[in-house]
């Protein structure tokens, strides 16, 4: 009865090493302890099966993330920034044709006549509440561009009002082209600096800022997509070794050279990461594609298309009003510069209108000739590459861009030799008027814009169609290796049974 | 045992692919609007725009617009530096990353914008004339004919009147506007003619022997300097500029520096650049 003190405690110990041994045997498989070769089979077989489950959910959430980038930009902002940079034009466009209404005065007939310019005054002020509309959908949410837009809405109604005074007061005078009575003038006066100081910066600064909007969107679902892209290769890779760990497993034990089913899976999943990859790769390439090659050229087209609408009123202004024609036609060249730069091999940028045209003939009918460099809106549309058909519409664009220019040359030459009836004539009558040109300048620019609209359309369809098929291809596909997982395992289960 | 060693390697070449995407330079944040400090390049001679006192500190319509501009991006009053910059430097310092933003009498040109981005402008200056107080023989370019016009180093302003407008005026070429505002003062030259806002800062430090003709003749976009491809950074810039124009800031600081001189202001926001 030495021991019988410390009894009660080696009892104790004992049991407690018992129980602690006990317990885990009661809640798990005796194999997650020490696993043996049943566990083994078990462990892996579930490990595969997970790693499944993991590759089918990073691969349908890359998939699902995709196309909620490519809806953004393709369907939903995308065309609304589009829509916007219309803004801008429509607002120019109707201050032209105003100052066309305006120069006209009593001599309704020429051109194409006052009737028509009012026609296409009141188009383009519904083109431009249309605009104003996506614009404001765009800006909600965002108090600087709500406030911006409420501005271009004031601002717009001001104008119309100044316009309205001074049509009536033309309307009263009924005195021929190119002699508005000096209040007429004043009022429009005001209209035109209202148009070019508050009203279409403003406009312009909306456009600019619902570019950001994509350029921002875009540039987070880009750097999103490779993140994506590491996932599904890091889910299949783990998958992938997990496979072959089983397969290299089963061999050495059971001393079976294939596994049939085992080796089906592994292939499949080999095939279906590299498929997914090569897919998300491709939806990449395409929403850039649609971005650079198609919204950022329509963007950049869409306003060089604004600004020579720009220029188109402020030949009217220097016809209409004498007196300020110096900085109508300083005005005239910096739009033009923002239009098309021209910077020659010798650095001499032109620095007055003449020369500016003389220089944009250098360039046309063959830019690649071109000794310098072309900058600009359009200028840097101008390069090689893209659609079929691309390379000529651009050429085209300049062409006629140039053709414009020397008729405005013409136009002023008359007026300074034989007076501003002979520039009007010149300016709004006939083949070769500069009111021709201009439209013909127009169409090309806006030929070239439908190019790059098309890309941009056709990169988002080829993208939606890369997506359509892998909402059914992907759980298929993952439930096959799930069953081919669980085909290849239970023969050697069963084994053990 | 092998295969724990196959697993191991597998989990660690996921870890690895999840963190490679991730890392990124450490430094200076890639865009400003991520910075806690801002380096901002001004002029340092610019009476009205910038002009650096002899305590080291910069006042003018610059750097208070700068101040707005760096409020707006989230980064406090003392943690902005101003560097006075020469009109030479102002592509280098930015290439080189040796300030973040540059407000210095900067205008926006096509090949300028080859080289760096712009936000803005925050304000459109045009051309104009500066004569001596009770001259009132000059109403705008084409009366300067036959005239002695002084212009500053490094710049084309009397040229352009002579050369591209073809006026038979005279030029005298200084160091510094400050040194042609001198000649102009003391009747060696008739006219200086450059920056409307340039004009009237000089304007305001002697109101009664100046007068300014108000003849807008050119467009001069003033705008924000900013590294090239920090394109959100300078997104931000125009945000900030179109708040500073909304919420009156902008009308109230180009009152405080230009009210007096009796130049036409605009107090309406300015048609941005675009950043790309």
């Amino acid at each position: 009865m030495k021991g019988s003190t410390e009894a009660p405690e080696i009892a104790d110990r004992l049991a407690t090493r018992a129980a602690d041994r006990a317990r885990p045997r009661t809640r798990l498989p005796a194999w997650v302890g020490r696993p043996g070769t049943r566990g083994w089979v078990w462990l892996l077989s579930v490990l595969c099966l997970g790693l499944t489950g993991v590759l089918f959910a990073v691969t349908g959430s890359a998939i699902a993330q995709t196309r909620d980038g490519l809806d953004v930009i393709g369907r939903d902002e995308g065309p609304k920034v589009v829509a916007t940079a219309d803004l801008y034009f429509a607002l120019s466009d109707m201050d032209a044709q105003m100052a066309n209404v305006l120069l006209m005065g009593s001599d309704h007939s020429l051109g194409d006549g006052r009737d028509a310019a009012l026609v296409r005054y009141e188009q383009r002020r519904s083109d431009a509440t249309d605009a104003l509309l996506h614009a404001a959908q765009l800006a909600e949410g965002d108090a600087t561009d709500e406030e911006n837009v409420r501005a271009v809405i004031e601002d717009m109604s001001r104008y119309e009002n100044l316009v309205a005074q001074a049509r009536l007061l033309s309307d009263e005078a009924g005195l021929p082209a190119g002699s508005q009575p000096e209040e007429v003038v004043r009022l429009y006066r005001r209209a035109g600096e209202l148009m070019r100081r508050d009203l279409l910066p403003k406009a312009y600064n909306l456009t600019l800022d619902s570019g950001a909007t994509v350029r921002s969107t875009y540039q987070e679902n880009s750097s999103a997509a490779s993140v994506r892209m590491a996932l599904v290769a890091g889910a299949a890779t783990a998958l992938l070794a997990a496979l072959l760990a089983l397969q290299y497993f089963l061999r050495t034990r059971f001393r079976r050279r294939y596994n049939i089913p085992l080796a089906a899976a592994t292939a499949g999943v080999l095939v279906l990461g590299l498929g997914a990859i090569g897919m998300l790769e491709q939806q990449a390439v395409l929403l850039r594609t649609a971005k650079a090659d198609g919204l950022d050229s329509v963007l950049a087209l869409s306003r060089a298309r604004a600004i020579s609408t720009g220029m188109n009123a402020d030949q009217s202004r220097w016809l209409m009003d004498p007196g300020r024609a110096d900085i109508y036609e300083q005005n005239f060249l910096e739009d033009a510069q923002m239009v098309l730069f021209l910077v020659p091999d010798d650095d001499g940028v032109p620095g007055d209108l003449e020369e500016y045209t003389a220089e944009v003939a250098e360039a046309v009918p063959d830019h690649t000739a071109y000794p310098g460099r072309l900058l600009g809106l359009l200028g840097q549309e101008i390069h090689a590459g893209g659609v079929e058909g691309r390379e000529q519409a651009q050429r085209r664009a300049l062409r006629d861009y140039s053709a414009y220019l020397h008729a405005d040359q013409r136009m002023r030459g008359r007026a300074e030799e034989e007076g501003a009836g002979a520039a009007i004539d010149a300016r709004m009558a006939g083949e070769e008027s500069v009111a021709d040109h201009f439209d013909r300048y127009e169409r090309s620019l806006v030929q070239l814009t439908a190019l790059h609209t098309n890309t941009f359309e056709t990169a988002v369809a080829d993208a939606r169609a890369g997506l359509r098929g892998w909402d059914a291809i992907l759980p298929g596909a993952c439930l096959g290796f799930a069953a081919l997982v669980v085909l290849g395992v239970r023969p050697r289960l069963a084994e053990y049974r | 045992m092998g295969l724990r060693r196959l697993l191991t390697a597998a989990a660690a070449a996921l870890v690895l692919a999840a963190s490679g995407s991730c890392t990124e330079a450490v430094g200076r944040p890639a865009s400003i609007t991520d910075a806690e400090r801002l380096r901002i390049g001004v002029k340092t001679d610019q009476p009205g725009l910038a002009l650096r006192a002899d305590d080291g500190t910069f006042a003018g319509f610059d750097v208070d617009v700068a101040h707005y501009i760096a409020d707006e991006l989230g980064v406090e009053r003392a943690e902005v530096d101003f560097t006075g910059v020469s009109p030479q430097e102002r592509e280098q310092v930015l290439v080189r990353g040796e300030v973040d933003l540059v407000l210095a009498t900067y205008s926006i040109t096509p090949l300028r914008k080859t080289v760096v981005a712009f936000g803005g402008p925050y304000y459109v200056a045009h051309q104009d004339i500066l004569l001596r107080a009770g001259d009132t023989s000059v109403a705008g370019p084409a009366d300067l004919e036959g005239k002695v016009l002084c212009q500053g180093a490094d710049s084309d302003s009397a040229d352009r009147i002579i050369g591209e407008r073809g006026i038979a005026a005279e030029s005298v070429e200084r160091p510094t506007y400050g040194d042609c505002i001198d000649l102009l003062a003391a009747g060696e030259v008739d006219a200086v003619s450059t920056d409307d806002l340039v004009l009237a800062g000089y304007l305001d430090t002697a109101p009664s022997s100046f007068n300014l003709v108000n003849a807008a003749f050119t467009n001069e976009k003033y705008g924000v300097g900013i590294a090239r491809q920090d394109v959100a950074g300078c997104e931000a810039v125009n945000r900030a500029i179109t708040r500073m124009y909304q919420d009156g800031t902008a009308a109230w600081l180009l009152r405080k520096w230009f009210g007096d001189s009796g130049l036409d202001i605009n107090t309406s926001v300015p048609q941005f650049e675009g950043c790309v």
